[in-house]
């Protein structure tokens, strides 16, 4: 449920099932923020269409967002936007929300129950998850006085009576009794929610990873990002410069000798490898998040984490076409060289203990030798990168038996 | 307790039956334990005891009594277990000699079902009789099969010696020297590529019920599965493609080459069929997929990989000829946790090289619990079914003119999910960490087959 566009929702959980589901469908319709607007069908359509001239038209939102290269991000700050920019795709993560950029609707929903003495959904949370410590510590102290109570009798000799009752999920009830319920609310007045929102000003933006921003600007063109300082729009090749060198540590020029440029001609610079990567999902139709929750790198959804949680789990593995660029490599890619079978089923039991399936992606990097450095001037470059996967499950021999 | 464990004797304690009736006010006979002699032999197999609940839980008050007794009593069940002798009729016991020089045993009397899956046969000529070298054939089983056996009982295996025992009498029927379980370890392990690590897998592989080959044959004699080959495509569909690349390239000639700075072109006309679908699918411009050549150099100065399938496996249920077996249903690969990191993609490329590509998986057939109850009440019941209506002869002459009394159940779409979690090739990997295994699939990844959009 969309925090950002339900307004007059009381109700914490809002209607699961069929409701929640069409609302979701009609809210989430568009994977990508271009529209294609499909004119009407009628037969002269149709008979253009059959000569390719369909007459869809192609509807682009042109955002804009601000480049920061301390966080190695790029900010979009405009509310519209932020709006399209997170309902068409997925794209981009609120900066004081969890990952829908929904800080505004819920401190104004916080204000509002305030000021109706109800309940947000928040607290209603944070109530219920206090009544659970309290009851896991009621039936610990149950089972410690139990256990105690058989010492005892084992130390006399005598039959062990189970007299105290261990408390189930279902028959506990929380100890102190609640505050006296507070009187229905007033209906909330127009004004008031007017002076809600006054109040509460728009201090949140979505900030988009590099290779988000720099697939919405590049493929579908739906982006333009600014310079932070002079604030002028960037072109293709200043962001397709910029990205690049932002991950190379700042180099201070030795007087007296020539300026070795180390991250020169580097086919091995992260943009480049976690873009190859999150292209070829995205070309699938995938939406993809970060995956640091969960060990890895990329959380793969079908449609979107509104509709259903993550299948898989990308680790993005960069494979060196030859084995002294990565012996030359100023930037330590991570997970360059194979890792130990321990953190291999580290993350494999993490990431099945959340049911997901674990992907372990290559992305092989051409080698310098047989590359001219000329090639990274262009996107050109990325076509010389590949990307294969590979799926990792656990075999269990007593359960494959049949 | 440890010292009687350590040193196991086929006589029982002996009791000073004179030493009882001196001195009846000690009480230190009781402490000493049960008197054996006095127990009827009444533990004919060893029992395994059935595992509870971990009851500790650190209290302040320091350990439970209670708690401790009952822990001293399952570890005492246990130890009772493990020091039962263990058995074997001598109607069902195998003979075996180890041949050190081949490694290999040679079975001389074999004996239960063991033998259906493992051992193969081999042509050793034996020494001129009569003038001629008769060549016979002779049950042979390499180290891990004949370790298995020795260790779980089944077999007693001799290790072949120099000595003449078949002159000296009361000693025909000996073959050899008898070798005990750890002298057998000690033998076995290290000859013809057999690792401790290999060893546990297979043996714990056995134990389950699969039946475990070597892929590489150690020996020409060693029947192997038919190789899966790679047939060479056949002249259809090599004209096919080459017809459909020199196609590609004409149209590329027509078709603008791709402009790099704007590589997605959604014009207003010209274009067919313009939806999400086909946005997505022209998105896919960069290269990826296993058909893809690698390239990635290996350095000569690294080891050669330890990433080769060593072990055939083929479950309970597969039907298994030891003279022509069929295709494995699992190849799997040994390796140690400890020295040797995961696979690397190369390591990966050549193993999925060998495998052949497996089926999308079909979906399970959801039965609801009324079939189900239906289908097991007919198969139950052995009452014929009843007879079929009578078709009218027009029916039957024009059956396509008719609608079909029985719909047959179309045929399920593959769900992408399943396909894509089990991919096309699959190699079973087992990371042996002294001692405990972990067993792993590497499947080839289809992304590119099953898209989302």
């Amino acid at each position: 449920m969309s925090l950002i566009t339900q307004k007059n929702n009381r109700r914490g959980g809002g209607n699961k099932g069929g409701a929640r589901r069409h609302q979701n469908n009609t809210l989430y319709a568009h994977p990508l923020p271009l529209v294609l607007d499909q004119p009407p069908p009628t037969w002269s359509t149709h008979i253009l269409g059959l000569f390719g001239l369909a007459g869809t038209r192609v509807l682009n939102p042109h955002c804009e967002g601000v480049f920061d290269p301390a966080t190695r991000s790029v900010w979009v700050l405009n509310a519209k936007d932020l709006a399209i920019l997170w309902t068409r795709g997925f794209f981009g993560k609120g900066d004081l929300s969890r990952s829908e950029p929904s800080w505004r609707t819920r401190q104004i929903s916080a204000k509002r129950a305030a000021a109706g003495h109800y309940m947000t959904a928040e607290e209603v949370r944070e109530k219920r998850r206090a009544e659970r410590t309290q009851f896991k510590r009621d039936r610990a102290a149950a089972m410690a006085q139990a256990a105690a109570e058989a010492e005892a009798a084992f130390a006399a000799g005598c039959e062990v009576q189970h007299t105290t009752v261990i408390p189930s999920g279902a028959t506990w009830k929380p100890q102190q009794p609640l505050a006296d319920a507070p009187p229905p609310a007033p209906a909330p007045e127009e004004d008031d929610d007017r002076a809600f929102e006054a109040e509460v000003p728009a201090l949140e933006h979505l900030q988009l990873t590099l290779q988000e921003a720099f697939f919405l600007m590049w493929t579908l063109d739906c982006l333009t990002v600014l310079d932070p300082a002079t604030s002028a729009p960037m072109s293709l090749r200043d962001v397709w410069t910029a990205f690049r060198s932002v991950q190379c540590a700042p180099q201070i020029p030795i007087p007296g000798t020539l300026e070795l440029d180390l991250y020169a001609g580097r086919f091995d610079n992260p943009f480049l490898v976690h873009y190859a990567a999150y292209h070829y999902y995205r070309s699938l139709g995938w939406v993809i998040k970060g995956g640091i929750k969960f060990c890895v790198d990329l959380l793969l959804y079908k449609r979107g984490p509104v509709f259903h949680h993550a299948e898989f789990a990308v680790v993005v593995l960069p494979v060196y076409e030859d084995p002294a660029d990565q012996e030359s490599s100023p930037f330590d890619l991570a997970n360059a060289s194979p890792f130990s079978w321990t953190w291999l089923s580290t993350v494999n039991r993490v990431n099945s203990q959340v049911q997901k399936t674990l992907i372990l992606t290559y992305v092989t990097i051409p080698a310098r030798s047989r590359m001219s450095p000329d090639l990274l001037s262009s996107p050109a470059c990325l076509t010389h990168y590949s990307v294969r996967e590979v799926v990792l499950r656990r075999f269990i021999p007593a359960r494959m038996r049949d | 307790m440890d010292d009687s464990l350590e040193k196991p004797t086929a006589a029982s304690q002996p009791t000073d039956p004179e030493e009882h009736t001196e001195d009846e006010q000690s009480s230190g006979e009781e402490d000493q334990g049960p008197d054996w002699t006095k127990i009827p032999y009444v533990v004919a197999r060893p029992v395994i005891p059935k595992r509870g609940e971990k009851e500790f839980e650190p209290i302040a008050a320091g350990g439970s009594g209670l708690q401790r007794h009952v822990l001293d009593r399952a570890r005492s069940a246990m130890l009772d277990a493990l020091a039962a002798p263990r058995t074997i009729s001598n109607k069902s016991i195998s003979y075996a000699v180890w041949h050190p020089e081949i490694a290999r045993g040679h079975v001389t009397l074999n004996r239960g079902i063991h033998f259906a899956t493992m051992g193969h046969s081999v042509a050793r000529a034996p020494s001129i009789q009569d003038g001629a070298t008769k060549i016979q054939k002779r049950l042979e089983l390499l180290p891990e099969e004949a370790l298995y056996l020795v260790e779980r009982g089944a077999m007693l295996c001799w290790k072949a010696s120099e000595l003449a025992l078949s002159e000296t009498p009361g000693l025909e029927d000996v073959e050899g020297v008898p070798m005990t379980v750890q002298q057998a370890f000690a033998e076995m392990v290290g000859t013809e590529d057999l690792t401790l690590e290999k060893y546990q897998v297979f043996a714990y592989l056995k134990r389950l019920g699969y039946v475990v080959t070597r892929t590489k044959p150690p020996s020409p004699d060693y029947p192997t599965p038919p190789p899966y080959s790679l047939r060479p495509p056949s002249i259809l569909t090599r004209l096919h493609s080459a017809l459909h690349s020199t196609m590609r390239r004409i149209l590329q000639a027509f078709y603008p080459r791709i402009d790099w700075w704007n590589p997605l072109r959604l014009g207003r006309w010209l274009h067919h069929n313009l939806d999400s679908r086909s946005v997505f699918r022209s998105l896919r411009f960069l290269p990826a997929g296993h058909h893809i050549p690698l390239r990635v150099q290996t350095s000569p100065k690294c080891a050669p990989s330890q990433y080769e399938i060593f072990y055939n496996l083929y479950k309970p249920s597969t039907p298994f000829k030891k003279t022509a077996p069929p295709a494995p249903d699992f190849s799997v690969v040994v390796v140690n946790a400890r020295t040797t990191p995961m696979p690397s993609l190369t390591d990966l490329a050549a193993l999925f090289d060998v495998l052949p590509e497996l089926p999308p998986p079909v979906p399970r057939k959801r039965v609801s619990f009324a079939q189900q109850k239906a289908m097991a009440m007919a198969a139950e019941s052995p009452v014929a079914p009843a007879p079929d209506v009578e078709q009218p002869l027009l029916q039957r002459l024009f059956p396509w003119a008719f609608a079909s009394p029985a719909k047959s159940t179309p045929p399920r779409n593959p769900n992408p999910f399943l396909a894509l979690k089990s991919g096309k090739k699959m190699v079973v990997i087992a990371a042996v960490d002294a001692g405990t295994i972990s067993f792993f699939r590497f499947g080839q990844g289809v992304f590119t087959e099953w898209p989302m959009a």
